[in-house]
């Protein structure tokens, strides 16, 4: 029993990762300098990424197996089935660290489809038990899973995404009372609830803008290698499957929602703010870390905005639009940044949550036969592979980031702008990799 | 596309060349002395106020606790460790961690971290 969420760890206990080292940080930051004006100095000055021809089709094969109604309905099946696993433990299990609902809740599922999503694709979506819960419901009244009674409203796009995914990092990083299962459960209720209603009014465009889980996942599979063009199975490179990111009011949102989530993960557990969080008696704990998680996210929001907007334009856009226009050049960085700082907790918690999972009663048993595996903590034993990989992985998301939005300012502004008006977006992009970087070091 | 990746892989080299020369120190051996820290808990404040403190792996950490109410310490290792204590003096011993890392000590009753270990 362990009601003390304030200090734990991204919502689980344990051990955590030492701090980079400050050699490490600056050689990471200097690398991150030197490659973005390089970038902006010798990269291409024609787009070369065109979402509709790049890429090609992918081979019969795989489209033979991937398109097939057997392969769907597998992915739906194992989704629901481990849906229903949890869901049991859920209700029926103790109020018990060890529950595996934890581990899943935080670890699997929030972590686990950043990489299960640029390896595969969009995961969330081809497993998400509400869309299964939707199409059952769509079967048995004979309608389409696809539409619902009303249209999706365009100018929603995806802030209703950008709200759930603050109130999952809310929960686990403000929370006081995150590692019981109450709270879990009731969180994870209102979502099915939330999705399997708006699912009922709007159809499946809901799930793809609303869903938070779905759009996490699916703006992450724009970094793997699998597209979509008009239903046709495409194979392209990272860079222009990223481009090719559909530009939605709201994608603002989500991206400084994650971003600004992960970078406060990293503060809160620095000496710095633990010891004036314990000094400024006036505000509670809690108090201090709704506002540091708001005043995170809302910064990194403005930053970008704000970089974004500092350029001169053509008659064919507006200032407003140009967040929105760059935000899928954020995707890299959060990826970067999300590798750095979970990794360990990933590997760890995530091997953790597998051995758990087999008891998910807490009653002794061992269901799947994982119950006596250990935790291999290899990789906590190489701190220096570990910090290593962090400050590899923060820097070649930056270069991505940048290279992105290079690509984009040279498709969208006009030629004369397109050198000065790229230069305040490349300082926000280095101030969100050289303050990365630091938290990394100073964590 | 050539140039621009010729140059990160230059700077990625170099990036890998610099972190190599500053790391790695001699493992430290577990037979020092404990790392001791005297620990106060007097209403709702406590001190030392969430200080890093530097541990070596294997160290033993010795905590000396004075209080004016019984309650709880634990230590967010893995696995973790609980400590309960009384009014009073009283000392409790962390075994020597010898994964690296950052270890919080917290007061469980007052929910305030107390130090947190610096493990390397």
């Amino acid at each position: 029993m362990s009601p003390d969420g304030i200090n734990l760890a991204h919502g689980l206990g344990g051990a955590k990762d030492l701090p980079i080292s400050p050699e490490l940080a600056i050689a990471g930051a200097t690398a991150a300098l030197v490659v973005s004006f390089t970038v902006l100095a010798v990269a291409w000055r024609n787009p070369r990424y065109d979402a509709a021809t790049s890429g090609r089709p992918a081979p019969d094969w795989i489209v033979a197996i991937v398109d097939s109604t057997w392969w769907r309905v597998l992915w739906r099946v194992v989704g629901f089935v481990v849906f229903l696993y949890v869901g049991a433990a859920a209700i029926f299990g103790k109020d018990l660290v060890i529950n595996p609902v934890f581990g899943v809740f935080y670890v699997w599922w929030w972590v686990g489809l950043v990489p299960l999503s640029l390896l595969f694709g969009p995961v969330w979506k081809a497993i998400s038990p509400v869309r299964t819960i939707n199409l059952g419901f769509a079967k048995i009244s004979g309608s389409d899973p696809d539409t619902g009674v009303f249209t999706y409203p365009e100018r929603l796009g995806h802030w209703p995404a950008a709200v759930g995914l603050f109130a999952f990092v809310w929960l686990e990083l403000v929370y006081p009372y995150s590692t019981e299962i109450g709270p879990v459960r009731l969180w994870c209720a209102a979502y099915v609830a939330v999705m399997l209603v708006g699912g009922a009014l709007f159809g499946n465009t809901f799930y793809e803008k609303a869903d938070p889980f779905e759009v996490y996942s699916t703006l992450v599979s724009r970094m793997s290698v699998w597209g979509r063009r008009d239903d046709v199975l495409l194979i392209r490179s990272p860079l222009a499957n990223l481009d090719a990111t559909p530009v939605r009011p709201g994608l603002i949102g989500v991206v400084a929602v994650l971003f600004g989530s992960t970078a406060f993960d990293s503060f809160k557990d620095s000496a710095h703010w633990v010891k004036f969080v314990q000094n400024h008696e006036g505000l509670s704990g809690y108090a201090w870390n709704n506002l540091g998680l708001l005043t995170f996210c809302v910064a990194v929001g403005a930053i970008f905005a704000t970089g974004t907007m500092l350029t001169g334009l053509g008659d064919d856009l507006k200032r407003r639009e140009l967040p929105n226009l760059f935000a899928h050049s954020v995707v890299p960085i959060v990826v970067g940044y999300v590798v750095a700082h979970y990794l360990s907790y990933l590997v760890e918690v995530g091997q953790l949550t597998l051995i758990q999972l087999s008891d998910p009663f807490s009653n002794g048993s061992n269901y799947l036969g994982t119950g006596n595996l250990q935790v291999s903590y290899w990789l906590s034993y190489h701190p220096t592979l570990l910090a290593n990989t962090k400050v590899v992985a923060v820097v070649a998301g930056h270069v991505l980031g940048v290279i992105a939005a290079h690509d984009r300012a040279i498709r969208i502004l006009p030629r004369r702008h397109q050198l000065t008006g790229q230069l305040p977006l490349l300082f926000a992009m280095i101030a969100f990799t050289v303050g990365g970087l630091y938290l990394l070091f100073a964590a | 596309m050539r140039r621009p990746l010729a140059a990160l892989a230059v700077i990625l080299s170099t990036l890998t060349f610099v972190s190599a020369c500053g790391s790695d120190e001699a493992p430290s051996s577990s037979s020092t002395d404990p790392k001791v820290i005297q620990i106060t808990i007097d209403g709702d404040s406590v001190t030392p106020n969430g200080d890093r403190v530097d541990v070596a792996v294997g160290q033993d950490v010795e905590l000396d606790v004075t209080a004016d109410a019984p309650g709880e310490i634990h230590v967010h290792s893995s696995p973790e460790q609980e400590f309960e204590y009384e009014a009073g003096d009283s000392t409790f011993t962390i075994k020597g961690i010898d994964q690296p890392g950052i270890v919080v000590v917290e007061s469980h009753t007052l929910e305030k971290t107390i130090v947190q270990l610096e493990v390397k």
